[in-house]
């Protein structure tokens, strides 16, 4: 059930109409039924029903009695039990071919005749999602932060909220428990708030990502016929696309979120606007970036091994290098990590991970050199023009990294890359019969649709849009949100040929 | 309670911009949409059919020689199932003492409907039951996948874009004028391609099941509503086996007691197969011309359809007939009037 299809949006309507005429008592089990309905919606087996049982049962059990004996050993078993179990099955899910093809790489390293197939796996839609959303809930119990639930109910519920199954945000248990069970009386403002928020969804998905969606697809699809520029435009828009395309799904699940009256975390800040890949990822998927630090990052970092390492380097490289070793070591770790949590490809590893850790580690040790640069240049780091060029450079820098990410494989993209710097040819398409589709006008939305993203973005930047405009007066205000609606019907990206159902970020 | 009345009047207004945006932007014109233009209860004949009905008969040029108007419910490839939906339809406004209906792709298998052919029927119906009806019976009989029947009825889904091509409003908007009451005549009517006359067989071969079923649907509903309807076989050529399947279908009508006028078998109208046809089916204007010229004078005479020309109410069917002379002329740099005479004196 994509987001942007007609049955997803009957689904949600129902849903919502049904939850604010049942008594406030009751309300909880109508997203309980309902996230059960979408969770086995396109997938339901005994199987599937299996998987969902194993992570529910574990985080409900192994929540309750972690609890009990948090301050003692058996709690500790219990932790690494339940956190084992979910792990396992995510990992054996969806992890299995990058095993497999680690293994025939160093079969073919070492000159062993012999290829393990690669598997395919039937996992339930968002497992990537719930999975670690239920770590963190064993782990807050554990930390005392948290009290396990004893209805195993709304424990299902916390687990498969159906608006976060399709592409997060990840939330935590503290911070939703409240909104999930509590009934929501109808909100008039929060409805309109809601409803325009899924209309800014629409327009980043149909409008903007879909529009992209078919260069980038025609020339990723079809390298041999293209080289140099339109590589390049296609690995650039990309970005734009996947931006467009993720943020515009999490704007759909927000909307929907707030007009029932659940708060969830926010998940995009402008990361397009940022200076440094540090800040972007400060921006970008906010709440896999927080999981990650508060249940990886930080506790590795706090973890005696790092502590002890931290000592030795120091006395080895000096106080000022050798606290960072730990600290970088800790960072590789957690970015490897996110790459993996990204797909079990190695693709994802290099695209997601390994190389949002050189950019970020590079920034940082050569932070020094250009801030000397800058003072001995008199570069003034405040002007308009710097930061735009702070701006480009990270969103070349990120957009490279996604040519692995939108890769079939590494290889693939070290194609892509070798490809960019060929001469600007194509036996294909042209790139703007690719735009246009053939006409002038389809052409003109597709660079509006460009400029459209970033206009999005600083508007962000300045604050809430959707306040804004509820503020106005009813004649602006309807003015406002009937243009919204048109421009989606009218110009948006649909029909046949539209499979309401890929979403780049719907995959993990 | 407040806040739930302004959402409600959002939703009106949001409905009434769509339909508009909708009706300038996506819906392409032909002969059904015109029909639904036409005031209550003033059309005296309605001819169900083809691209046959809106290429052959020139209903204003009957309407000024005899005074009876025609209503067109015809689309290009038409399916036979789209018949009895078309004709509850035009029940809903219309009227009218004849039903003509064209039977030449009786004999098309439902299996090979192409999308096109549907939608020109079922994208132009207004929205009701029988317009959902007419949907799920045609794919029901055609091989469409399941997971594009929502296209088909939500329309826009596929016509969202098609306003990007330029001529799409200039058309929409009256700009570029090709039909006169439902009759088609632009440039490409003008075409005049030779054809090769064969002859039409008396040979029978059965029609399939499924198209049988549909016919007597169609005959069924005929009865039960007590309808005036003529079948007709227009004039155009047939592949041997088509020709055949149709003549079943000839039997079966005149079987239900319904008259069937084949006008491959009438010799009274000159048709020039060298000269009258813009492709194999299709006559061009000069064709229909004589067709409407032969056929609109058999309606008078045969069937009570009442001369309309002195009624004021009935001056726009006079100023389409002007119009299209205009643009006769300014297509083809000839007289239509003098067209006229020169069929008139054969």
């Amino acid at each position: 059930m994509g987001l942007t299809s007609i049955i997803f949006a009957l689904f949600s309507i129902i849903v919502i109409v049904i939850y604010f005429i049942t008594p406030k008592r009751f309300k909880w089990m109508v997203l309980l039924i309902s996230s059960i309905f979408f969770l086995f919606y396109d997938n339901f087996s005994l199987y599937t029903i299996i998987q969902a049982l194993v992570v529910l049962l574990s985080s409900y059990i192994f929540g309750l009695l972690i609890d009990k004996y948090k301050t003692t050993k058996k709690g500790n078993l219990f932790f690494l039990l339940g956190i084992g179990i979910i792990l396992c099955l995510l990992l054996y899910l969806k992890y299995t071919n990058l095993f497999l093809t680690t293994l025939n790489h160093f079969c073919n390293l070492f000159n062993i005749n012999y290829t393990f197939n690669l598997v395919y796996r039937n996992s339930l839609i968002g497992i990537s999602y719930y999975s670690l959303i239920m770590i963190s809930y064993l782990v807050d119990i554990k930390r005392g932060t948290c009290k396990a639930q004893k209805n195993i109910f709304k424990c299902m519920l916390f687990m498969s909220y159906f608006p976060i199954l399709n592409s997060g945000p990840f939330i935590r248990y503290n911070d939703t428990k409240n909104d999930l069970y509590e009934g929501h009386k109808f909100n008039y403002y929060s409805f309109c708030s809601g409803l325009l928020r899924i209309c800014f969804g629409f327009v980043k998905i149909m409008v903007i990502s879909q529009r992209f969606a078919v260069i980038v697809d025609t020339i990723y699809g079809n390298l041999s016929s293209y080289s140099g520029i339109y590589i390049l435009i296609a690995v650039l828009l990309f970005t734009l696309q996947l931006y467009s395309n993720f943020s515009g799904s999490i704007d759909i699940i927000m909307g929907i979120s707030e007009i029932i009256g659940i708060k969830l975390p926010e998940n995009f800040t402008s990361p397009l606007l940022s200076k440094t890949i540090t800040e972007f990822w400060r921006n970008w998927h906010i709440t896999l970036g927080a999981w990650l630090k508060d249940y990886i990052f930080y506790p590795l970092l706090k973890s005696n091994f790092m502590q002890s390492l931290n000592v030795r380097c120091k006395k080895i490289f000096g106080k000022k290098i050798g606290k960072k070793i730990p600290l970088y070591l800790s960072m590789f770790i957690m970015w490897i990590l996110i790459g993996i949590w990204h797909g079990g490809a190695y693709t994802f590893i290099i695209g997601t991970g390994l190389l949002q850790f050189i950019y970020i580690f590079l920034e940082d040790i050569l932070q020094p050199v250009a801030l000397k640069i800058n003072n001995k240049l008199k570069i003034n780091t405040n002007s308009f023009i710097y930061r735009l060029y702070q701006n480009i450079r990270t969103y070349l820098l990120f957009s490279f990294s996604m040519i692995f990410f939108r890769a079939s494989s590494v290889s693939n993209a070290i194609q892509i890359i070798k490809s960019i710097f060929k001469n600007h040819v194509t036996t294909g398409n042209k790139l703007f019969d690719l735009a246009s589709k053939g006409g002038m006008l389809e052409f003109l939305i597709f660079i509006i649709a460009i400029f459209l993203v970033f206009i999005i973005e600083v508007l962000e930047k300045k604050g809430n849009v959707r306040e804004k405009i509820l503020k106005q007066n009813i004649v602006v205000r309807w003015f406002i949100i009937y243009a919204i609606l048109f421009l989606i019907i009218i110009f948006g990206c649909y029909g046949p040929g539209y499979d309401p159902a890929t979403f780049i970020y719907r995959q993990f | 309670m407040k806040n739930f009345f302004k959402f409600i009047i959002f939703i009106i207004i949001f409905i009434i911009l769509y339909c508009f945006v909708f009706k300038i932007l996506w819906i392409e014109k032909n002969p059904i949409s015109y029909f639904y233009d036409e005031p209550k209860d003033s059309l005296d004949v309605i001819y169900i059919g083809g691209s046959n009905v809106h290429s052959h008969f020139n209903t204003v040029l009957a309407y000024n020689k005899y005074g009876f108007t025609t209503g067109c419910l015809s689309s290009s490839a038409q399916p036979f199932i789209a018949v009895q939906y078309l004709i509850k339809e035009s029940e809903k406004r219309q009227t009218p003492n004849l039903y003509i209906i064209d039977i030449s792709r009786v004999a098309d298998s439902y299996s090979k409907i192409e999308e096109g052919a549907i939608r020109k029927v079922t994208d132009t119906m207004k929205f009701s039951k029988n317009k959902l009806d007419a949907i799920n019976a045609h794919l029901n009989y055609s091989n469409i996948k399941k997971e594009d029947y929502i296209n088909y009825y939500f329309s826009q889904f596929l016509y969202h874009d098609i306003w990007k091509q330029p001529w799409v409003i200039s058309f929409n908007l009256g700009l570029d004028k090709s039909y006169y009451k439902g009759y088609k005549m632009s440039y490409d009517n003008l075409v005049r391609q030779k054809q090769i006359k064969s002859d039409y067989s008396n040979d029978i071969i059965e029609l399939p099941e499924e198209n049988k079923i549909v016919l007597q649907k169609l005959l069924n509903y005929i009865k039960k509503e007590n309808l005036n309807v003529l079948f007709i076989v227009p004039k155009r050529l047939y592949k041997l086996e088509e020709n055949k399947k149709i003549n079943d279908a000839i039997s079966i009508i005149e079987d239900n007691k319904y008259n069937v006028l084949n006008f491959n078998l009438v010799n009274d109208f000159d048709v020039d197969y060298s000269k009258d046809f813009l492709d194999f089916a299709h006559l061009n204007v000069y064709g229909a011309t004589k067709f409407t010229l032969y056929f609109s004078d058999y309606l008078s005479k045969n069937y009570e359809l009442p001369d309309h020309r002195k009624d004021k109410n009935y001056l726009s069917w006079e100023e389409e007939y002007n119009q299209l002379k205009v643009n006769f002329k300014k297509l083809s740099g000839k007289n239509f009037d003098s067209l006229l005479e020169n069929n008139m004196n054969n």
